[in-house]
């Protein structure tokens, strides 16, 4: 009997590893217009690039991060026309006419935001990778919810992976910020 | 005052006479401000001028010899800029934390090992380039079962590891057979054939647990850039100085022209202690290419090409009396070491947990490691304790069943005194009879039966388990740990510690140390962190070492720019400079306090155009003490005998560092390593193929780490005691809080559901198999 094994080999015959892109599609260039907290940016993309690649590498907001680049991990997490989305598995393309809100939007200027202030007070962080989705999923939640129980916020960022496990204090910090505790 | 005991080079400096003004304080991380505004810089971030993307071809065959490559196609591919492979590098040594491996070896071993890599100027003309690569392979039988490969008949794995009796985690010898070094490390005392006659109970049992990736969030990446002269590897490793070190023997340069920066990385847990290989290949193409080279693994590629945590499997029997003393203990663990591992300096740490934790006079255990054609292997967060802490702690348990007595009476009435039991060496400090009984009192141990009526209805049962542990990570050789101190005439101060923050705090930890002996506030003290340019040699941040090992350095270097700071000021107070004390920014003659100065004032009284700076160095630990630190976990578990689910409600988990330097930072440890224990205990399940060896879930959707979802309720107990050997007598708690979790959630599920498990992970179809509901 064949084992899946021998299945994927048979499928992947060469590297083994993902192919993520879209190879089979040739390169078009196209000017489009993205929204970005609140600026808007004509850029000229590959039309086959995601919006964290496009926000990555074409524009240099390096805030966005990446995990696995095909939607399992949650690092990539922005807000895009209020709702939390990867961005890794949107094409720039398709972001056109949306209204996306990244990491870089959260502080004005070098004041940071009382979730962000919340996150260095609680020790939400450690490595500090996949913060920048954490916050974004975080701010998502606070505004449907505004006094989220415990259970809304494990809810509200079960979609990014915390490898570090700050977990405890990601979800004290945003209810710190919904019972507005931060003094800092 | 208490004797200068300070592990350092030279004289120690004298203990503090004050309390504490900075140390024990939650202080805020320093680099918090970068990590939530998304301007902490990660290796994949970079962007250089002209910089070109690398990928590397890897084997689809567990097991195959290289007849032919043909790179030809892809070198003429427009856009490539470099390709290698065993073509133009057939005899090239690269090194992992100085253990050397073969590049390109005529035989490949596992599924996923490097065969060719390219540098093209955008990542889909390398990927295509790769793609053009043809390689003829002829196929070997192959071997993924440590103890098939032990049988003589087995076939013969071509490990990655070359034999360099100067590298302590390298093997001395080749394997004889697939057996590493060709012999198995044994510890033994006593007599145990009487042993096992004077027990009244002997029991045996097998225990397996499954291989754990450290699934970091960031995949490694590094972008390295060549001016034909000088390299700067901007990486995402654990060790500056020990990437530095592999790289320029790899690549044939002196170390000083390996310049390795680290200034954020997205989560090591040991995975990233030393050059990975791919960084070998992409230092090896920008060189090639005279242009800077970004690498970046993807997701599959960093579950199939990295180390990982062993699998193992071990046959363990005790015998213990009526009255719970322990008689003999023997016991045989197997370990997969893949193709390759960092094992060399952890032959005896599997069992040593077994072989020192309780008092019992009669013992033989025996480690065997063993190659086959898996992955690399090597460290993760405990990576032998967390898997030696099982078999044992899930023993014990057993063994109090079968005699009808409390599991935590057993502990305590098998307490070890001394760390070696034979020699009667004394502990630096051991206080685990403290915390089993704080962790075990935090969940109601002495009420556990509480549960028993409810467990009678319905599907779901609770229970509670504990489980104790040692850890050692402090100041293991080799051994080499400098810092440096720096104050400035405008009264700030530097740390130059050659350390990377994996999240851990560390860049915090120091600037604490620092502020604590200069006595000035912390946010005066910048730390300089994760760059070889300008500090001197550390070690890398993995086993716990950190704060244990650069500590008394950093405290050193700090007392020794302090000294010639009084040194300067004494005069204008008119004192002696022994008679000057410093605390929050002010220096005072201590038997007139009157007589002061800010510590500004003081700073300015360093010579223009000068400053203060000072060195601190670690010394190794001597013989004659054991340095371990201990703990214990209690949880609380709900197993639903329908479905098989466990999940873990509650761990009070009390661990033993001396002194805590930053209560948050060390929660934070508590609760990382519970959670990634939780990970490995129930969720983390490898499979690998048996016929082909291909990793069938190297992906995070069905290789599953816990989400918020799976976070039990974690109370974090650090318990003190004084150990003046360190700074400010704080050892070691980065990875000690994973050890114990399997078995105390092991224990809980037989507590709750009356079944023993002896394999992790622990699943669903796991619970229901030992429940007699599923085959």
């Amino acid at each position: 009997m064949t084992s899946i094994g021998e299945l994927r080999l048979h499928m992947e015959p060469k590297t083994l590893v993902d192919e993520n892109r879209h190879q089979n599609q040739p390169r078009r260039v196209r000017r489009i217009v993205l929204s970005i907290n609140g600026d808007s940016h004509s850029i000229e993309v590959d039309a086959r690039s995601t919006l964290a690649e496009v926000l990555r590498e074409n524009l240099r907001m390096t805030g966005t991060k990446l995990g696995c680049n095909r939607s399992e991990c949650g690092t990539c997490t922005l807000i895009m026309d209020g709702r939390t989305v990867f961005s890794c598995t949107i094409l720039a393309v398709e972001a056109e006419g949306k209204c996306i809100e990244t990491i870089e939007g959260l502080a004005s200027g070098s004041d940071l935001n009382p979730l962000q202030k919340a996150f260095i007070k609680n020790d939400a962080l450690q490595c500090g990778y996949c913060i920048p989705a954490m916050l974004m999923a975080a701010t998502a939640l606070l505004r449907v919810k505004m006094e989220p129980t415990e259970d809304d916020v494990r809810q509200g960022i079960a979609g990014v992976y915390c490898r570090c496990g700050a977990y405890p204090n990601i979800v004290r910090a945003v209810l710190d910020v919904s019972r507005g505790q931060v003094d800092c | 005052m208490t004797e200068a005991k300070l592990l350092v080079q030279g004289i120690p400096p004298e203990p503090l006479d004050r309390p504490f003004t900075v140390i024990g304080h939650s202080i805020s991380r320093i680099d918090g401000v970068e990590k939530v505004s998304g301007t902490a810089e990660y290796a994949g971030d970079i962007q250089l001028p002209n910089m070109l993307c690398a990928k590397i071809l890897r084997c689809p065959h567990a097991h195959a010899r290289i007849l032919k490559i043909d790179t030809s196609k892809a070198e003429a591919l427009p856009g490539v800029k470099a390709v290698i492979s065993r073509n133009n590098f057939p005899d090239w040594l690269t090194y992992w934390y100085l253990i050397p491996q073969f590049a390109f070896p005529e035989i490949v071993s596992y599924v996923g090992q490097e065969v060719a890599a390219v540098a093209a100027v955008d990542i889909d003309t390398a990927e295509r380039a790769l793609k053009l690569i043809e390689v003829d392979y002829q196929e070997l039988p192959a071997v993924f079962d440590p103890e098939e490969a032990l049988k003589p008949t087995s076939q013969k794995v071509t490990p990655l590891d070359v034999p360099d009796s100067t590298c302590p985690r390298a093997p001395a010898a080749w394997p004889v057979g697939n057996l590493y070094e060709g012999k198995t490390d044994i510890h033994t005392r006593g007599d145990i054939a009487k042993g096992f006659q004077d027990a009244d109970v002997v029991i045996e049992e097998v225990y397996n647990t499954s291989y754990q990736f450290h699934a970091t969030l960031q995949t490694r990446s590094s972008v390295i850039d060549w001016d034909g002269e000088n390299m700067t590897v901007h990486d995402s490793c654990q060790g500056v100085w020990q990437v530095s070190q592999d790289i320029a023997k790899s690549l044939g340069l002196p170390m000083e022209k390996v310049r390795v920066v680290v200034k954020y990385q997205g989560g090591g847990f040991g995975s990233k202690a030393g050059a990975q290989r791919y960084l070998h290949y992409a230092s090896r193409l920008a060189m090639m290419a005279g242009r800077p080279v970004r690498i970046e693994l993807t997701r599959p590629e960093e579950f199939i090409s990295h180390p990982h945590r062993h699998a193992t499997k071990t046959y363990l029997k005790m015998g213990v009396k009526r009255d719970g003393t322990l008689t003999a203990m023997e016991g045989r663990s197997i370990l997969n070491l893949g193709v390759g591992s960092t094992y060399g300096n952890q032959k005896e740490k599997l069992i040593e947990t077994a072989f020192e934790l309780y008092e019992c006079p009669n013992v033989k255990l025996e480690q065997v490691a063993v190659y086959t054609n898996t992955p690399l292997t090597g460290y993760m967060r405990s990576v032998m304790r967390a898997i030696g802490d099982f078999f044992l702690e899930a023993h014990m348990d057993r063994l109090a069943v079968e005699i009808g007595m409390d599991p935590l009476d057993l502990r305590m009435k098998n307490y070890a005194v001394f760390g070696d039991q034979v020699k009667k060496l004394p502990y630096s400090a051991k206080n685990l009879d403290k915390c089993m009984k704080i962790s075990t009192d935090a969940i109601d141990w002495k009420h556990r039966d509480r549960f028993v009526e409810d467990n009678k209805n319905g599907p779901i049962k609770r229970g509670i388990g504990m489980a104790s542990y040692m850890y050692d990570g402090v100041g293991m050789a080799p051994f080499k740990a400098s810092a440096d101190v720096v104050i400035k005439r405008n009264g700030t101060v530097e740390v130059l510690a050659g350390v990377v923050d994996i999240g851990g705090g560390q860049a915090t930890m120091m600037a604490m140390l620092a502020a604590e002996e200069l006595g000035v506030n912390v946010n005066s003290v910048k730390t300089v962190w994760g760059d070889t340019g300008p500090t001197q040699f550390a070690p890398g941040t993995h086993a716990s070492r950190m704060t244990a090992e650069m500590g008394p350095a950093v405290v050193q270097a700090a007392a020794n720019a302090r000294k010639k700071l009084f040194e300067l000021t004494a005069q204008r107070l008119s004192a002696e400079p022994i008679e000057l004390r410093s605390a929050l920014g002010k220096i005072q003659v201590s038997r007139d306090q009157q007589r002061s100065m800010s510590f500004e004032e003081a700073c300015q009284l360093i010579p223009d155009g000068e400053e203060i700076r000072a060195s601190g160095s670690r010394k190794p630990n001597p013989k004659d003490i054991v340095f371990h630190t201990f703990g214990s976990q209690a949880c609380e578990v709900e197993v639903n005998t329908d479905t098989g689910a466990v999940r873990v409600l509650r761990v009070a988990s009390a661990h033993e560092l001396g002194k805590v330097l930053n209560p948050k930072l060390v929660d934070s440890q508590h609760y990382g390593g519970i959670i990634m224990g939780i990970g490995y205990t129930l969720l983390e399940d490898p499979e690998f193929d048996s016929k082909t060896g291909i990793m069938l879930n190297p992906d995070l959707h069905q290789y599953r780490i816990p989400t918020s979802l799976e976070v039990p309720e974690i109370l974090p107990f650090n318990i003190e005691a004084p150990d003046p050997f360190f700074a400010y007598s704080a050892k070691a708690v980065g990875e000690a809080p994973i050890v114990p979790v399997a078995p105390s959630v092991r224990n809980a599920i037989y507590h709750a559901a009356g079944i023993w498990i002896n394999s992790l992970p622990i699943t669903p179809d796991a619970v229901l198999k030992a429940l007699g509901k599923s085959k």
